[in-house]
């Protein structure tokens, strides 16, 4: 999602941290999940693959929906704790898709102070691209008057 | 078809295919990489035609082919086949986009207003020859504005419709499952809308170009305005395994409606949109969908007409096969060739019946 909320809560719900974790540094999403994997025990990976989701488009002039094309996602999906963890980020990243599984995870059981932390962290980092790319946008604003 | 055998060939084709490889070089990701940050607009024209959003993918398919635009597309497409389809994302809506680009040629004021975002529209074509020289291009930096552009940008088309400008058909809700899908089921015709727009996003730039540029000549029904072009992002919507639908990451799409005057009285809208930044293409698509209503059979705004001659894997297909030995087929026009002179020869006063030759 497009976050520009200057406060980010402490605990996001579950689409928003997903949301978060799939845009999330990759390096320092794979430290986070390393620091976690200990406190999970065994994993049992479900799944890891690159794979193909259909993106569906609304057209604008008669409210079709029709297949704009696929595109290529990295997917894992884990099981430990008694609880189960997925992740799915768009590329062919295999290690940040389960970086984000053993994360989602982790996070079911109780986002702890540490995944909070890191969860502000990425969203103010996230927030601030977002908002310098937009500003670049806006400078490209265009007031046209006709003679 | 009449196709032939033949034999010995096999030491030629290896060398030429090591001929054709060895002009291009080592091949690392280093060159990839390379392609993939220079060439941005190039990727998004190859990720829309193969269809696949990946832009290393992209751009090894060009490192590979050379810059063969239909054989990197060619590379793509038969690449997908080898990934499973894991899902359908929630349906991408106009108002959600990410917008970078925003602008409208019909209106001046329109809703959220007008937004260049990037683009070489009003720039003077020069070529940097100084680069050759040794003076590098340095591009000047963007002097931000003071407050962001906001993120998402309303429809123009939903204010029209509101405005009772443009007809608002009702709309059949369709779960993601049951859209009609062309790489599942093959295109018929008169085609789905969806099954249309679907080719339309996959078709061939430059086959768009051509057929949609005869429309906008007037070879066509109706002279398009651009009422909305926009360059933009969309979330990749997914479902968690406990439900929880989520943004997995973005991708570049661009999408155009071009209007014209109906004869109802209503302005009428043409709509198109790709994966990738693709002015071009999506203005010719939606230039195409525009006039396709009644167009007489076998004109280029006629569907299927378009349709089938922009489909860039089978078109270059057909064209390039045509390189291959097609020996019985020539032999046998030659015979037909030499059978008509030989008949006509002791008759000169006589024209020879044309024969009918087929390949």
């Amino acid at each position: 999602m497009f976050d520009t909320r200057k406060d980010v809560q402490p605990v996001l719900d579950h689409a928003d941290l997903l949301g978060l974790l799939a845009r999330a540094d990759a390096a320092r999403l794979a430290a986070l999940a390393e620091r976690l994997l200990p406190a999970l025990g065994a994993i049992e990976v479900v799944q890891s693959r690159t794979g193909l989701v259909m993106l569906p488009m609304r057209d604008t002039v008669q409210g079709t929906d029709f297949h704009l094309g696929e595109v290529l996602v990295a997917e894992a999906h884990i099981r430990a704790a008694g609880t189960e963890g997925y992740g799915m980020i768009v590329g062919r990243d295999l290690e940040r898709a389960m970086a984000m599984a053993v994360v989602d995870a982790a996070a079911s059981l109780g986002q702890t102070a540490e995944i909070s932390a890191f969860v502000q962290h990425e969203a103010q980092e996230i927030a601030a691209a977002d908002t310098a790319r937009l500003r670049e946008i806006e400078a490209t604003r265009v007031s046209m008057e006709t003679f | 078809m009449a196709y032939v055998a033949t034999r010995g060939g096999e030491r030629a084709i290896e060398q030429s295919e090591r001929l054709y490889r060895a002009e291009l070089g080592r091949i690392d990701a280093a060159r990839v990489t390379a392609v993939r940050q220079t060439l941005p607009m190039l990727i998004d024209r190859v990720m829309g035609e193969a269809s696949l959003y990946e832009p290393d993918l992209a751009a090894l398919a060009l490192a590979q082919s050379g810059g063969d635009l239909y054989e990197a597309v060619l590379l793509l497409r038969a690449w997908r086949t080898t990934q499973p389809r894991l899902g359908i994302a929630e349906p991408v809506e106009q108002e959600q986009l990410v917008t970078h680009r925003r602008i409208s040629a019909a209106f001046k004021d329109i809703p959220g207003g007008q937004i260049l975002g990037p683009s070489l529209d009003y720039s003077h074509r020069l070529l940097a020859t100084g680069v050759l020289q040794g003076h590098p291009f340095e591009p000047r930096p963007v002097e931000p504005a003071a407050t962001p552009a906001p993120a998402r940008q309303p429809s123009l088309a939903a204010w029209q419709k509101a405005q009772g400008l443009v007809a608002d058909p009702p709309r059949a809700e369709v779960a993601p499952d049951d859209i009609p899908d062309l790489t599942r089921e093959p295109l018929l015709f008169p085609a789905a809308r969806a099954h249309t727009l679907q080719s339309l996003a996959r078709a061939d730039t430059g086959g768009m170009l051509a057929l949609g540029y005869s429309a906008m000549r007037g070879y066509g029904n109706a002279h398009p305005t651009v009422n909305e072009l926009r360059l933009a992002e969309a979330e990749l919507r997914v479902r968690h395994p406990r439900g929880t639908v989520f943004s997995a990451g973005r991708v570049k799409v661009s999408q155009a409606e071009v209007m014209a005057k109906g004869k109802s009285g209503l302005l009428e809208l043409g709509f198109c949109a790709t994966l990738g930044w693709n002015e071009v293409k999506v203005i010719s698509g939606a230039t195409l969908d525009l006039n396709a209503p009644g167009a007489a059979k076998g004109s280029p705004v006629e569907e299927e007409f378009f349709l089938y001659h922009t489909e860039p894997v089978e078109a270059s297909g057909f064209c390039i096969h045509f390189k291959l030995p097609h020996y019985v087929t020539f032999q046998s026009s030659l015979d037909a060739l030499r059978g008509a002179r030989g008949a006509a020869a002791p008759i000169p006063e006589q024209a020879p019946e044309p024969e009918e030759v087929t390949a």
